[in-house]
Order: structure tokens, then sequence, then C-alpha cells
């Protein structure tokens, strides 16, 4: 009777829970997609910031003008006059990937636009990352497990951050592409199987197209080799998942422009390759341990490992002498910096001033991770019991990005999909627990009134157990399930057998309760805190404010009133001079050219800029007549107490501009070393242009010149502008426009002079341009 | 050079000797000055020298210009133990700039020197200089004669950046080369050797133990305790103390006797709060782990009941208090969101 019937339960209950988990999943990318709606719903579809517009436009021209166009694409309308080549310096994917999206989507008959396309792109793409999480966790602790950290990482803050609708930055591909490329790993790792090492290399070249954080997979992967080599664990399987990742993966590496030989000459790729060499030595040992004779052997490895030893020392010489020969000694600044973390702060002012490179105090852990941190030590140790190739790789990947974020708050988000990993560990295996304790003391009444049919009526239970708990069967039943197959013979006594082993491992019936109970409303806390986070804190596009105050919600659109007007009432190839902070939104929105913009690629260009907004009228003229600049933007806050305005960046335009142009002083503009512009400032301050442009007229709103960031009165308040024109300030006065005066009007009475000392040809060109426009 | 042949030099020389000879009975020369300086110089290791009051007032009772320039560090050795202050790192700084130039620029006469001046026995210099806080360091050049205000105060980026800013400042000041700062390595070239040696014949030894499977490193515990000692180390932001210098506790700016150990804000963190935070963190998922892999092999029900209820306990009251401890701190006021018919 018994044979038969055992397997269709099994099979059944298999399938079943199959069927179940895909269900949970697509319901993971759901809510990993809609919880990143928000900024939609509150304010509307719109790309976010500034570095998102860059690939907005990159995206445009890929769409427009095709693969080959853009990988040669030289940019002419920013940091004119010099221009940027633009294909050899960005990564590609995230571009190439909304592209793709768009082109298949249309050839779909589905015509959405670029910017839609590119606005979603991240939420998909977060809801692909859960997935990728569901598979390398079940490889690593199975499948429960896997569901579990799919949930958690949907809704992390730290990935939400980076990867709501609209944020349209190369993270919110990189991080779906950093777990595929460890989950392929990890596959390979446990099935040998050269199809998923190749698949393995094809993702990390999807990588090296996304992020430059690519670098922290070809580090940790051969750290990951290295350690399992040392603690005796080499096997044919860690060949196959290694050597074809080095050699695919570097040759891919390379075709990447932006990366192109970067890949085999720094400092940040040897480790792999140093590793490359060890694994081969190892192999050659253990090849060679395998068709000798033990005596044979001990004299083999005398001569393998002299052998092997002088090949390393001597590639191990090369190296030193390729690393020693840079200043740097091949590392870059910001990977030093991680390295030893005080580093920066003593050496690179610019690295250790972007906000985003301070370390993290502790409410920075609770806010991107939050519960998380407490279930992590709980997730190492699983990992630890037992120990396998996969599990150490796991925590290998906690403990350096643990570091990392630790070092730079930015690599939270490096860190965020590792703690949603070991807590869906840790909270798979509480859950296990607990259940078990729970299911089989309430059971324990029932079980001994049906002796007969024991196995029978626990299964049933079993099935009940994980409909209500979505927990899938842990490692220990599986296994116990594989025996089962094996000895069709006894399979009425194994599950027997290992439930009594099982049901002595049980925990007190009211406190596993409470303890659920607890972990249920750990898990809620978890979810409130991210929807939370979710809405109010990462949702905010800053290309449109909102205010809320007593008299209801403020809008602020003052950015794209400017830049349409900027796109309707100039000409096509006008100039535009502004801050670098708004030189993408400009390209990208109003389709000028810029002088600078937010890739600060040159100094000294960007100096001149900082010289020109810091320097009086006439000379700001002066500067912006030679870069062809038709008009100045500037950013100001003063009316709306909008606080990221251009007087408050003010001064770093002073500093980066002294820095080349010696001329500009920063005591200049300080009254006793204090930064201030009401009538205790100095007259360079109130002579120089950003002042001028971001206060003129400003009198006229309130009669007083009330600065509502500054708190203070304006220091001068009645002037005119001499060498521009006002032609356009937003509603909130957020953004105004200048245009600069042609050059006639400046000379005023002394045009003999100026006549004498043009040459002959700009000075027929004036006068016929004077004749056509007598009153311009 | 003191024997001038301009009746005017001459009869300023005369005067100033005479108050020299009032004052301090010696007789005043440059060359003597530089000389005595000198071998006080070579007298010091590092080549900074002492600076009393009278030997101060017999520097600058010498004519302008002088033939050197001098660079005084103002020292206190009653505020070494101030930890903003960092006194003693700048001091070292100080003698090794000095020491670099010297072993740069060996020169008989030398053109420039390096002073150190404590405040509790040369408090009278202190004031001629109008020096009221520190860390200060001043350049007296050689046409200085009124010395508040001719000499040149370093400012406090130049002190920021250590011995090299502090070159920069006496190269553009001076016009003087200071040359590449000699740091002395942490560690002898001996020692290095040393060490390098050990390293060497310990590695065969290692790797054969390594091999063979019974180190240290081959105990998962080890491991273990390592992975979760760097956790606990990161999440406690011991990374933002170690790099922004931060102090254990601090004292309360309106009650000096009371000790602040939580800061509110969220940009910075005290070191003892960084680390309870941290252990709070730690705690649960240790708990947590010995609940579910320790806990459940006792056989004793007791035990496992009274065990369970401390862990729960413990759990919920460290979640808890982090939550509480987050929301004092960062100000945020963390909310969800229900149907508006519930409400």
């Amino acid at each position: 009777m018994a044979p038969p019937e055992t397997p269709q339960p099994t099979t059944l209950r298999h399938a079943f829970g199959n069927v179940l988990s895909v269900f949970v999943l697509l319901l993971i990318g759901v809510f990993a997609f809609s919880i990143r709606l928000f900024s939609v719903i509150k304010y509307e579809s719109v790309i976010h910031e500034f570095d998102p517009y860059f690939n907005y436009r990159v995206t445009q021209y890929l769409t427009k003008s095709g693969v080959y166009d853009f990988w040669n694409w030289f940019d002419d309308r920013t940091w004119y006059p010099l221009g940027r080549v633009i294909g050899g310096t960005v990564y590609p994917g995230l571009t190439l990937t909304a592209g793709t999206l768009w082109r298949i989507l249309n050839s779909l008959n589905i015509p959405l636009s670029v910017e839609t396309v590119c606005v979603f792109t991240a939420p998909i793409f977060s809801a692909f990352a859960s997935w990728a999480t569901y598979l390398l966790t079940k490889e690593v602790k199975g499948a429960g497990a896997g569901l579990t950290a799919a949930a958690l990482l949907a809704m992390v803050p730290s990935y939400i951050s980076r990867s709501v609708a609209g944020s349209y930055d190369n993270e919110a591909v990189a991080i779906f592409a950093l777990i595929l490329t460890f989950y392929l790993y990890i596959k390979t790792l446990n099935t040998g199987s050269l199809f998923y090492a190749t698949l393995n290399a094809m993702a990390y070249f999807y990588m090296v197209c996304s992020w430059g954080g690519y670098t922290f997979i070809i580090n940790l992967i051969p750290m990951h080799v290295l350690l399992c080599i040392v603690t005796g664990r080499y096997s044919p399987r860690l060949y196959i998942a290694y050597a074809p990742l080095v050699v695919l993966g570097t040759l891919l590496a390379a075709l990447v422009p932006v990366v192109g030989f970067n890949a085999v000459m720094t400092s940040e790729h040897f480790a792999s390759f140093l590793v490359f060499i060890i694994i081969h030595v190892v192999a050659l040992v253990y090849y060679i341990k395998g068709i000798l004779t033990p005596q044979m052997f001990k004299v083999a490895v005398t001569l393998v490992v002299s052998v092997g030893l002088i090949v390393c020392g001597a590639v191990l010489a090369v190296l030193i002498a390729l690393v020693a020969s840079s200043p740097t000694k091949g590392w870059s600044g910001r990977s030093l910096s991680l390295l030893d973390p005080t580093y920066a702060s003593k050496y690179i002012p610019i690295i250790a001033s972007v906000s985003e490179h301070q370390p993290p105090t502790w409410p920075s852990y609770f806010m991107d991770i939050n519960v998380l941190a407490f279930l992590v030590p709980a997730g190492i140790i699983a990992c630890f019991l037992p120990l396998s190739d996969a599990s150490s790789f796991a925590v290998l990947y906690i403990v350096t990005s643990v570091y990392f974020s630790g070092v730079m708050v930015r690599l939270m988000l490096v860190l965020a999909p590792a703690a949603c990993i070991m807590s869906g560990i840790a909270l798979s295996e509480a859950f296990d627990v607990f259940t078990r304790s729970i299911k089989f003391q309430l059971l324990g009444s029932t079980e001994n009134l049906q002796v007969n049919n024991a196995g029978e009526s626990t299964n049933v239970a079993q099935n009940d157990v994980v409909k209500t708990e979505k927990n899938e069967d842990s490692q220990k039943e599986r296994s116990s399930r594989k025996s089962k197959k094996k000895e069709k013979e006894s399979t009425e006594r194994v599950p027997l057998v290992s439930r009594i082993e099982q049901k002595l491992l049980v925990l007190p019936l009211e406190t596993s309760l409470i303890a659920v109970f607890l972990l249920v409303l750990l898990g809620a806390f978890y979810v409130v805190h991210c929807v939370w986070a979710a809405a109010e804190a990462y949702s905010a596009p800053s290309i449109v404010l909102t205010s809320r105050s007593h008299d209801g919600l403020h809008v602020f659109d003052d950015f794209r009133e400017a830049y349409s007007w900027l796109s309707h009432n100039t000409e096509v190839d006008d100039k535009v001079a502004s801050w670098w902070d708004y030189g993408y939104q400009t390209t990208a929105m109003a389709n000028r050219t810029v002088i600078v913009d937010n890739n600060t690629w040159n100094n000294t260009h960007i100096a001149t800029v900082g010289t020109a907004m810091s320097s009086p009228e006439k000379a700001a003229w002066d500067i912006f007549n030679s870069l062809d600049v038709k008009y100045v933007l500037v950013v100001f806050g003063g009316l709306v107490g909008y606080p990221s305005d251009d007087i408050n960046k003010f001064l770093w335009m002073v500093r980066i501009g002294g820095g080349v142009f010696p001329h500009i002083k920063e005591p200049d503009y300080l009254r006793d070393g204090q930064y201030r512009i009401d009538s205790q400032a100095t007259p360079t301050m109130l002579n120089c242009l950003m002042y001028k442009l971001s206060y003129y007229r400003f009198v006229e709103t309130d009669g007083k010149g009330f600065d509502r960031v500054r708190h203070t009165e304006i220091g001068k308040k009645y002037f005119k502008l001499t060498h521009f024109e006002e032609v356009f300030t937003t509603h909130h006065w957020m953004v105004r426009i200048y245009k600069l005066k042609s050059p006639r009007n400046r000379i005023r009475g002394k045009t003999k002079k100026s006549k004498s000392k043009a040459s002959s040809t700009t000075s027929s060109k004036r006068s016929g341009t004077r004749k056509k426009n007598p009153w311009h | 050079m003191a024997i001038s042949s301009t009746p005017t030099a001459a009869a300023l020389l005369l005067i100033s000797i005479l108050f020299l000879l009032t004052t301090q009975g010696t007789p005043l020369s440059s060359d003597t000055i530089v000389s005595e300086l000198s071998s006080l110089r070579s007298q010091s290791s590092t080549g900074v020298v002492h600076l009393t009051d009278s030997l101060l007032r017999r520097i600058l009772s010498l004519p302008t210009p002088r033939p050197f320039h001098s660079l005084i560090f103002f020292d206190a050795h009653q505020l070494h133990s101030k930890p903003e202050l960092s006194l003693p790192t700048l001091k070292s700084e100080f003698s090794l700039v000095s020491s670099s130039f010297q072993s740069n620029n060996p020169n008989e006469n030398p053109q420039l020197f390096f002073f150190d001046i404590e405040f509790q026995e040369s408090q009278a210099s202190f004031a001629l200089f109008g020096v009221n806080s520190l860390p200060h360091i001043r350049l007296i050049p050689p046409t200085a004669s009124d010395l508040k205000l001719d000499s040149i105060q370093m400012d406090a980026s130049d002190l920021s950046r250590m011995a090299e800013s502090m070159a920069e400042f006496i190269e553009s000041r001076t016009k003087l080369s200071v040359g590449p700062i000699n740091r002395p390595p942490i560690i002898s070239k001996k020692q290095i050797m040393f060490i390098v040696a050990v390293v060497l014949i310990w590695t065969p030894f290692f790797v054969k133990k390594l091999i063979s499977g019974n180190t240290i490193f081959n105990d998962k515990n080890i491991w273990m305790a390592g992975a979760i000692f760097v956790y606990f180390f990161s999440v406690s932001g011991a990374m933002f103390n170690i790099i922004r210098k931060m102090p254990m506790f601090m004292a309360d700016r309106q009650d000096p006797s009371k000790l602040v150990f939580f800061y509110q804000g969220s940009g910075m963190q005290l070191g003892a709060e960084g680390f309870s935070i941290g252990f709070l963190y730690t705690i649960v998922g240790l708990l947590l782990a010995f609940v579910t892999h320790v806990l459940v092999r006792v056989k004793n029900r007791t035990a496992q009941r009274l065990v369970m209820i401390f862990v729960l306990f413990v759990s919920f009251w460290a979640v808890k208090k982090v939550v509480f401890l987050d929301n004092w701190k960062t100000g945020y006021g963390i909310h969800g969101y229900w149907p508006s018919s519930w409400q």
C-alpha cells in the first residue's frame, strides 16, 4: 500500500511549492516596482537630479542615431569650445539597456517616449534584482531563504534611494548586474558547468559596462577563490568557476572603451591575475597527485613547488616593478581610501569633501538597512553551520561590503544586497525552528491517536504549514527527501526517524509563539520604515520642488520654466554660462551649448567660469564674451528660501577660480573670515557678478531686500547693470537669465578709441550690424 | 660687522650696545648670536632651539635686518593633555620640518632658525607677541622690528596638513627651500630586515601546517568570530570615529561636570555612542542565532523556557532602544500609511 502512495504527495507538494514560489516571486517583482513609484505619484513622471539628465540625453541620442554614432559621439554642446568625447568616456550599460528596451517596445507597437522608458528603467531593474537575489540566496541556503531575501531586497531603503522612478543612473542597473554575477559564480561553483561559467563572464561584462563598481567583483571573487584554496576546499568546480571568468571577463571588459587597457594595467585588477596563477599551480599539484603514487608524488612536490615558486617570483617581480613605476602605486584615490580609510582625508580633499564619500554614523545604517542590521549576525552564523563554498562566499561578501560601507556612506548600496541575503537566511532559519516547534507540539496529541498512519497525517500537516507560512522546506527536510528516493524500500522508516530526530530539536510552544509574533512585528516595522523612506525621504526629484506651509502645498517648477524659456527664446547655437551643477540639465532640457557641466573633467574651464562669476561686471563680461557666451543663468533662492542656490555655492566658485587665477582671493570676499551678503559685506563681494545677477531688482519684491536663505537684508539694494540685461526671471525668482549686452552699448562715447583698437574687419562688421539694428 | 663706517649707524649701535650692557651685560654681535644659536641647534637632536625670554631679547636686539629668519613654535606643557589642540603632534611635525631643513641645507650660516618657547617659563615673550591662543606658530622676518605687526602668523590651514604645509609656508614667506620632508620610517631598517627574515623562515612551516589543516585558519569558529567582529566594528561607525578622531565622550557645554555620551544630530556621533549601538545591533542577531542553533539542542525544557524568555526580552528591549535613539537623534518621524477610513 504505502510505497506507491508516498511519492505522490511529495511530487505534488514539490509542484505546489514551485507554483507558490513563482507566484510569490511575481508578487515580489510587482512590489519592488510599485514601491518605487512614489516619486511619479507625488510629483510626475520626470527624470531626477543632475546626472540622470545626462544619461537621458545620451539615450535620446542613441535612439535617434544608432549604436555606431553613439560609440563615436563627439558632443559639441558642452564644454564649449572644447567639446567632449561621450562614446569613450561613459559606462554605456545603462544607456544601451534603456535604448534596447525602447526599441523592443516600439517594435511591439507600444509607442512610449524615451523619457518614459528612462524613468521606469530603475524600478524594472529592481524587480530583476530581487529575482536575482532569490536565485543567489537559493544557491546558498535554499528556496525559503531565497524568497525571504528577495522580499527584503525589494524594499531595502538603501537600494530604493538609487532606484526610484526617474532616478536614471548607473547604479539602477548595476546592482542587478552585481547580484546576477554573484549568482552565476555560485551556480558555476555548485554545478561545475561551463555553460554557467560563460554566462558568468557575460554578466560580468554587463556589470563592467554599467558601473565603475565592477572592481568590487573582480577583487571579491579572487579573494573567495584564494580563501577556498587556503582552507583546503579546492575542487575542479572552483577552477571552472574562476578561470573562464578571468580570461573571458578580462577580454570582454577591455572591449568597453572607458575601461580599455585599464583591465590589465591597473592594480585594481592585479589580484585576479595573481589568483589566476595560484589556482593553476594548485590545479597542477592536484592533477599530479592524482596520477602519481604517493612516493612519486613527494618527489614531484618538491619539483613543482620550486618551479612554481620561481614562476610566481618572476611574475611578482614584474608586477611590483609595474606598480612601483606609478606614483599612486597604480591604485586610484578612491580605492586607496578604501584600503586606508584615513588616506583621503589626508591627501585628497576633493574626494574627502564629497558628502557621499563620508564615513557613515550609526543612524545611517538604521536609515538604510533598518532592522536588517539586527538580523545580519544571525545570518552570518547560519552560513557557518554548515560551511559550504557558497555560504563562505556570502560571508565574504557581507564582511567586505560592510567594511567598505563603514568607510564611505555611498557603498551602503553594495552592502544592501548582502544584508538582505544574510537577513533572509536568518529569518528563514528562525521561522523554520519556531514553526517546527509549534507544529510538532500542537500535533503531538493527534499523532498519538493515529499511530498507524502517522507519516501521512504529518505530511498533510506540513503542507498546511507551507501554505500558511510561505516557508519553504529546509535543507534538512530536503536531504531526508533525497534519501527517501534513494532507498525506496525503507520509505516508511526514514521520514519517521528523521521526524523523531527533529521532534527532539524543538523549543517550548508558548515562547515560540511569542518569538514568531515578535519576528513578524519586526518585519512589519521594516515594511513601514521602507514605505516611509520611499515616500518621504528618497522620492524628491530636486528638479520640481514642493513645500508645505499652513496655506497648503506649494510647487516650485522654476527650473523647467527657465529651461523651456531658453529653448523657445534663444538661438540654437547660443551659448549659456552657468555654474557646472546646471550643465547637464541645460543641455538636456534646453538643448543649448554650455561652458561647463557636471562631468568636471577640466578644472581650468570650471575655474574660468568661477572667475567670471567672482569678477566685477566688466571683467566678467570680457571673460564670457571671449567664450562666445550669450546668456548667463544663475539660480537664486533668496525669495523662496531655497538653500542650495548659487550664492551659497559662491565660495566654491571663488576657491576654484582662485586656484587657477590667483587674482581672485578668497579673503576679499569674506568679512573677518565670515561669508556675508548684508551691509557688512566687502566691496568685492557686493560688486561681483554673482551678487549683482542674483540680487538685481530684488529690493522691488518686498521693498527691503530680505534674503530668506541667509536671513538678512542684502547689503547693496539699488544698482544698475551695465554689461548685462535681465531677459527672464522665473515665477519664484529661482532661475534668472541675463543676456550679455552687445559691445556697442558698453562703449558709449569712447567709440573712437575702441575703433582704433579694433581690427578693421570686426569694426566694419559691427557697423554693419548696427545699421541693421540701430535700436539694439 | 660690528664696526660700522657711517656715524649714524655707529651711534645707533652704540646706543643699542649701551642698552644691552645695562640689561644683559653681554656684548652685541650678530656673529656671536648666530654662532651661539648654531651651537644650540647642534645640541638639539631635531635642530629646534629652546627659546627663553633672555635669548629672545638678545636676538631681537640685533639690528634689522638680522641675518636670519626665526620660526617660533609657541608651546605650553599644561595644554598637551588637551586632544583638540593636538600640540604634541604639531610639535613633532615642527621638529620634523626643522630636522629636514637642517639635513637638506647643511649650511654653516643658516638662514632660518627653529625655536620653541614654553609658556610657563617665558610668559613675557608670549605677551610680547600678543599670543593668547594655541596652537600658534610665528615667523619673524629679518626686517621685523615690531613683533606684533611685522611677524607673520601661520594660518590654521597651513597647520592642517602637517609638516608639508608648514614647509610650504616657509617657502612662500622666506624664499628658503626646506626640501623634502624626511619622515623617519615607523620601523627602522634593521627591524624590517629582521621581520622579513622571520616571515621568510616561518612561511614554509606555516604552509606545511596549512596544508595538513591544523592552524587557526582552519578553525571556522575563528572566521566566524572575525566576521562578526568586522560587522560590529563597521555598523558601530568606528571608521567614522577613526577618520574624524572623535572622542569617546565629551563634556556638556552647559554643565562641564556632566559627560555627554550621546550626541544629537545625525551627522556626528561619539565613540562610546557608536560602540553601544553597534553592540545592540549585534546582540540581537547573536541571540537569534543562539536560539535557532544551540538552544534547540538543549534537552531540559525549563532551561529552554527561561533562556527563551530572557532572549526575547533582551532582543525586544534592544530593538526598542535603537528605534527610540534613532528617532531622537535624527528627528525623523517614521509613520505608516493607513487607509483614511481607519482614522
